[in-house]
């Protein structure tokens, strides 16, 4: 019995080493051409170049993407359903749609950040709001509503692109879309980054619930669970961790969906060992992959590329491994 | 295209992971698949016109020495169709804003009977023939009207070639059409010469193309033993989309004595860039393009670059859009090199001067004073 937690915590232990490695790695890739002495000499442009620029980039990579790992996991856990993720609520349709109205009738970056970040606010409080009606409070309620909440956002989005300018605004919301970190600079991240670690946090301080959660219904309110209750605060910190990344991003596919699933099939359980290295998954995927999308080709490239690329082999080898040892 | 390449350059990337050189191998690849696509298109189109380019080029030659087309007249257009003028056509529509603006150029606004969607957002409409504002619309690159511009009877019509559909549409209606792609200076050249035969202003055409030829000439003889700054251009959509060395906003630059910043980027269409890459290309000057969305106060303001020499200097302008965008392929887009020459230059090319040919272009071809509006 023994054995699972050992294997759980060396690989802990070697994605903690593997997301700090790529994190340093990450601080020193990239256009403007950083040198240790340069900055150890205290050269301003180095400097603020490193702070302002790659240093956040770096950080969204890490901690967003370990909040897109963790989330994830919430999910799965929380809905019982492998294919969870906070797509499923409607969040990254609600950003998206939140972001084309940034881009079409407000202007600068801050501002479509904000506004994405209220689409995916809102898109996730309506689905909520939604199910609540159903007194029952089946699972599969918020899955219905949320699914209602996306093809809504996804109308909405497409009105906006049909108002659109194709030369300037559609490109502009395309790119959103493609999702990128290129755009992140230390003035903006503060609020979305310090909103998504408290959330994680919490998370992580429920793990216990969480994992609750996932037994069966009755089984959990026989242990004393506020069912309800306890999957909406859930739900709602685990999004809210989301939206801070996706309003900040863009779009990024895959690692919700993928870091979790890796986690469990390399620890083979799941507890909160299987979050924790679930979120280093997504954290060394998302910050690989912009260290990729940054340096592989003279113009910046969208980031979900490489997640998708890096991840899908990644999963594969990993169900192929799980076959060939049962 | 942009698209295509970009998803052989990520694959051609992934599977090069294990080597060690990999943007060598990146660049390797991009520049084989570009040439290799160019020659494949180059073949194809030869193909295509294989049947019929003699005689068009025998009769095309004949009638450039006339100066006047002879009717019924057969050429090949710009997406490689063979089309036949009847006879010289009196009603015309366009669906596109170049070939609108080309139009008033030739002196041909009132054989219009219908334009483009959105007119009433090109400023040298109002300015130079406001009555076209009047006229029905028959669409947008997205979404042609068939039915409404065949219900105008027109005697030839002029796409774009996003719209080559809808012109063999029109063909089997009946209808003449005429597919132009003005992309770059080249075939902006090529699609004025073009309508000017088809449409019997071919002297109109040549003095338009003669106008373009002899700034460039004075640009490069005043400009001859000038410094070369360094200009960002910054796009439409954003700050951090440029264009790269290929596109026609980078002979712009050329002409006006300056060197693209974004001169190592190589896509033909507008790339996206780090404000990291703007700070280590460290532009003396950043120009924005005529339709931006943000403005030169914001670029000013952004702290990001708060470093970079273009923005300590205040040397952020962005290209005037009161007429038209200079820095998109329009027969005026000459003077989006002369306008910057002067912003780069202003000794060697004093703004007086700039002004003086920008309103002679405008006179003579628009019939309206450019400073004076």
């Amino acid at each position: 019995m023994a054995l699972p937690t050992v294997k759980s915590r060396v690989f802990c232990a070697a994605g903690a080493i593997l997301m700090i490695a790529l994190a340093a790695a990450s601080l020193f890739v990239g256009k403007y051409p950083l040198t240790l002495e340069g900055l150890l000499s205290g050269d301003v442009m180095q400097l603020r170049v490193f702070w302002t620029l790659r240093a956040s980039r770096t950080a969204v990579g890490v901690i967003g993407g370990f909040a897109l790992g963790a989330a994830g996991f919430v999910y799965q856990t929380v809905f019982r359903n492998p294919l969870a993720s906070p797509d499923v609520i409607g969040v990254s349709s609600g950003a998206s749609a939140g972001a084309a109205a940034g881009i079409l009738f407000l202007s600068g970056a801050a501002a479509v950040t904000a506004s994405a970040f209220a689409g995916a606010l809102a898109a996730v409080v309506l689905a909520l709001a939604l199910s609540s009606l159903d007194r029952a409070g089946r699972n599969g309620t918020i899955v219905l509503a949320g699914i209602a909440v996306h093809a809504l956002a996804q109308t909405a989005l497409m009105c906006l692109k049909l108002t659109a300018d194709p030369e300037r605004e559609l490109a502009s919301i395309e790119y959103w879309i493609m999702g990128s970190l290129n755009g992140i600079s230390g003035y903006s991240i503060g609020v979305n980054l310090l909103l998504c670690l408290l959330c994680v946090s919490a998370l992580f301080l429920l793990h216990r619930q969480i994992l609750l959660l996932s037994a069966e219904e009755g089984e959990a309110r026989m242990l004393g669970a506020d069912v309800g209750r306890l999957r909406l605060a859930v739900l709602l910190l685990a999004t809210l961790a989301v939206s801070c990344v996706v309003s900040l991003s863009g779009l990024i596919s895959f690692v919700g969906l993928l870091a979790p699933h890796g986690a469990r099939l390399l620890t083979k359980r799941n507890r909160v060992g299987t979050m924790l290295l679930g979120g280093m998954l997504g954290s060394i995927l998302l910050t690989g992959a912009d260290i990729l999308a940054r340096s592989v080709s003279s113009t910046e490239l969208p980031v979900s590329i490489f997640t998708s690329l890096l991840g899908a082999p990644f999963l594969i080898f990993l169900i192929i491994r799980g076959r060939q040892r049962a | 295209m942009k698209k295509i390449l970009s998803l052989l350059l990520v694959l051609a990337m992934t599977l090069s992971l294990a080597a060690c050189g990999p943007n060598e191998s990146a660049a390797d690849t991009q520049t084989a698949v570009s040439e290799e696509s160019g020659q494949e298109d180059a073949q194809e189109e030869t193909a295509e016109d294989a049947g019929g380019t003699e005689d068009a080029a025998s009769e095309e030659s004949a009638e450039e020495d006339a100066s006047q087309t002879a009717y019924p007249v057969t050429v090949t257009d710009q997406a490689g169709r063979e089309v036949v003028i009847e006879e010289e056509p009196q009603k015309l529509v366009s669906g596109y804003y170049i070939s609108t603006s080309l139009l008033i150029a030739l002196g041909l606004e009132d054989r219009l009977v219908g334009i483009e969607a959105k007119a009433d957002t090109r400023p040298v409409y109002q300015l130079s023939a406001p009555e076209l504002l009047e006229l029905p619309s028959v669409g947008t690159a997205k979404e042609f009207d068939l039915e409404g511009c065949a219900a105008l009877e027109p005697d030839l019509v002029i796409l774009p070639l996003k719209l080559q559909d809808s012109a063999d549409a029109l063909e089997e209606l009946g209808i003449t059409a005429l597919v132009v792609n003005p992309e770059d200076q080249e075939l902006l050249n090529e699609t004025i010469k073009l309508v000017g035969t088809a449409s019997n202003t071919q002297e109109k055409a040549q003095s338009l193309l003669n106008f373009a030829s002899e700034q460039e000439a004075r640009l490069g003889e005043a400009l001859a033993d000038a410094e070369t700054p360094s200009v960002y251009l910054a796009g439409n959509s954003a700050l951090l989309s440029t264009a790269g060395d290929s596109m026609y906003q980078s002979d712009m630059i050329r002409m006006a004595g300056g060197v693209n910043a974004a001169a190592e980027i190589t896509d033909a269409y507008w790339a996206e860039i780090s404000y990291e890459q703007l700070l280590a290309w460290d532009p003396d000057y950043i120009v924005l393009a005529s339709d931006a969305d943000y403005t030169v106060d914001d670029v000013l303001a952004d702290q990001n670059l708060a470093d970079c020499t273009a923005v300590v200097n205040g040397d952020v302008y962005q290209i005037p859009g009161d007429a038209e965008a200079w820095d998109s392929p329009v027969p005026s887009g000459i003077l989006g090199a002369v306008w910057l020459s002067s912003v780069l230059h202003p000794e060697e090319c004093p703004e007086a001067d700039s002004m003086a040919v920008i309103d002679e272009y405008y006179e003579t071809f628009y019939g309206f004073t450019y400073s004076e509006k």
